[in-house]
């Protein structure tokens, strides 16, 4: 239980962390152009740099405050698309019987089978390769599996008394469905699921900025696009790039462990 | 129904039932191509295509017709295997002729890091056993670590290799002795090995297919008809063994398209010429069918593996094809 309370805390901190400084980053004034200083490349971390200079001159710091705005909304967005599209689709699919059933439970599976990255990297190629429209790709790549444990849920509450109370009281489906099944008991599945999706984005926008010519693209930062300096710097120097490497990785971490502790804790306090 | 009948069905149902999703997935990914904003055939082009050229690929991938025969015929054409010619990347070159080789290569790197990454959880899971709070002191690190993007890892790793081969053996002019044999310097196998290591330990891959092992071994031996196979004193262990096929294939199928999804990146960053590569390459220049082809190979693969886990399924337990499952 200790350990649990520690990491429910830790985690917590790290999403409130990003949370504030996603929420900040975007009233920062930041001119990429203008932060290009020759006399100060690669310096190392400092007073002045804390997480030193990059390439170009540029502090580290700021770029990686800045890089949380080119997956912060978009990953919100993706959350919120996803899981209200995978709650509604599940809740139909497991309340409904028939063709409709049938096919939503198809077109899910359709949905599915793609490969996500390719799938998202098509669709970057023929449209425009913005971090809004991966987002909202993503979201509709992560529906199925939501609507699949949803429709589970809905299944299996579905022949549980109470339910079936609440029908004969003459309850309207639409509030058993959104209220009494969604929102008291799907409620730690949907917390889990929305911190995947948010998760998977920012994987997706920092994988993609990584490599030349697809996401955000140089000078505007990204975790992405600034771990992609391991190219061009010399084996010795870590710095440009060991920060927003961490980043990520303790972003995502956080992120996850904390929907997933959030979770439980719902689950047990609705024991 | 004698069962070898059964089985049958349920082989040629699962059969069909792939097909139609294949079918349905491709139909997916044709009308996401015709849902370009504009003159479709500019949309998928690179500047300055000649007119012949984009003539011949309107009549590919049927543009100049409306959606639905445009699908039949570009089905027609790819179900032979034909998805059309590089435009850009190979100029000349058919997309198989382009994609097949590098594709192979992909899927031996995912399927072969996902196979070690199984047999490294299924370890675990069979020395870990119940969960307690010690274990917690590593395990919670572990998932702290593992839930790192793959490409993430791989940039670590390689970073870490290049700085270690500088600093140890160029800097200070080791040469390898000449028995040593693998080639230090990162040629031959060793950019797949890396590339595999980052696949297993990227993505919470690991730690997830753990945790899902361990539940089912735990559940398992927790199971009353193993209970009944000891108190007969048997042995347990090809029970267990018989009854984990379905959650071990069930869950390799669900996590390859993980893998198919972070070995795109990872094979960028070692520069081996996988699929991945292949496809990044050919979506920077726009040229469209190699990107559609890899689109719909990847999809194959993925419908293909969880066809042949379903069909594990039908074989190990059966109920499942008594059901009429």
């Amino acid at each position: 239980m200790g350990a649990n309370r520690v990491a429910f805390w830790a985690s917590g901190f790290i999403v409130a962390v990003v949370c504030l400084l996603g929420v900040a980053a975007p009233f920062i004034d930041y001119d990429p152009a203008s932060a290009v200083d020759y006399d100060q490349q690669l310096v190392k971390p400092s007073m002045a740099h804390i997480f030193g200079t990059d390439g170009q001159g540029r502090d580290v710091a700021i770029r990686v405050l800045k890089g949380i705005e080119a997956f912060f909304l978009p990953g919100l967005l993706a959350s919120f698309i996803a899981v209200l599209l995978g709650a509604l689709l599940g809740a139909v699919a497991g309340y409904s019987q028939g063709p409709l059933r049938a096919g939503v439970i198809g077109l899910l599976r359709l949905l599915d089978t793609l490969p996500r990255l390719v799938f998202i990297i098509l669709v970057v190629t023929i449209f425009d390769p913005s971090i809004t429209l991966i987002a909202v790709v993503a979201a509709v790549l992560f529906i199925p599996p939501i609507a699949t444990v949803i429709r589970r849920k809905v299944e299996a509450l579905g022949s549980e008394d109470y339910i079936l109370a609440h029908i004969a009281h003459g309850f309207r489906p639409s509030r058993i469905l959104l209220y009494h099944i969604l929102w008291l008991q799907c409620r730690p599945i949907l917390i889990r699921q929305a911190t995947f999706v948010f998760a998977y984005v920012l994987f997706v926008e920092t994988g993609l900025s990584y490599l030349d010519g697809y996401g955000v693209q140089e000078p505007t930062p990204s975790w992405g696009n600034m771990v992609a300096q391991t190219r061009k710097l010399p084996s010795d120097v870590f710095w440009p790039w060991i920060v927003p490497a961490i980043a990520i990785v303790v972003t995502i971490a956080g992120i996850l462990s904390f929907g997933n502790l959030l979770a439980r804790r719902d689950e047990e306090a609705n024991r | 129904m004698n069962r070898a009948l059964l089985l049958g069905l349920a082989t040629t149902r699962r059969l069909a039932g792939g097909l139609a999703l294949l079918i349905g997935a491709s139909f997916l990914i044709y009308a996401t191509v015709r849902l370009a904003p504009g003159d479709a055939v500019d949309a998928i082009t690179p500047m300055g295509t000649p007119p012949e050229v984009r003539a011949q690929l309107a009549a590919e991938f049927g543009l100049d017709r409306d959606t639905i025969t445009g699908y039949v015929t570009w089905l027609k054409r790819s179900a032979t295997g034909d998805f059309g010619q590089s435009l850009v990347f190979l100029p000349g070159a058919t997309v198989m002729e382009a994609v097949w080789e590098p594709f192979l290569r992909t899927l031996v790197l995912s399927c072969g890091s996902l196979l070690a990454c199984l047999f490294l959880a299924l370890l675990g899971a069979l020395l870990l056993g119940e969960p307690n709070a010690r274990q917690q002191v590593v395990t919670g690190p572990l998932y702290v670590l593992t839930s790192a993007p793959s490409f993430v890892v791989a940039v670590v790793f390689a970073q870490a290799m290049n700085w270690f081969i500088f600093t140890y053996f160029v800097k200070a002019g080791y040469q390898a002795p000449p028995w040593f044999p693998i080639p230090i310097l990162t040629e031959s196998i060793m950019p797949y090995v890396f590339a595999g290591f980052a696949l297993v330990a990227g993505d919470g891959l690991f730690m997830d297919y753990l945790n899902a092992m361990r539940a089912e071994l735990l559940n398992l031996r927790r199971s009353q008809f193993i209970t009944a196979v000891k108190a007969k004193g048997a042995r347990t262990a090809g029970h267990i063994a018989r009854n984990m096929l379905v959650p071990i294939f069930s869950g390799y199928a669900a996590r390859l398209p993980i893998v198919l999804g972070g070995v795109v990146i990872v094979e960028y960053i070692f520069t081996i010429e996988g699929a991945g590569y292949v496809l990044l390459e050919a979506a920077r220049a726009r040229d469209f069918p190699i990107v559609v082809g890899v689109c719909v190979l990847f999809t194959a693969t993925i419908i293909t593996v969880s066809l042949i886990a379903d069909l594990v399924r039908a074989l190990a337990d059966p109920r499942e094809v008594a059901r009429g499952g």
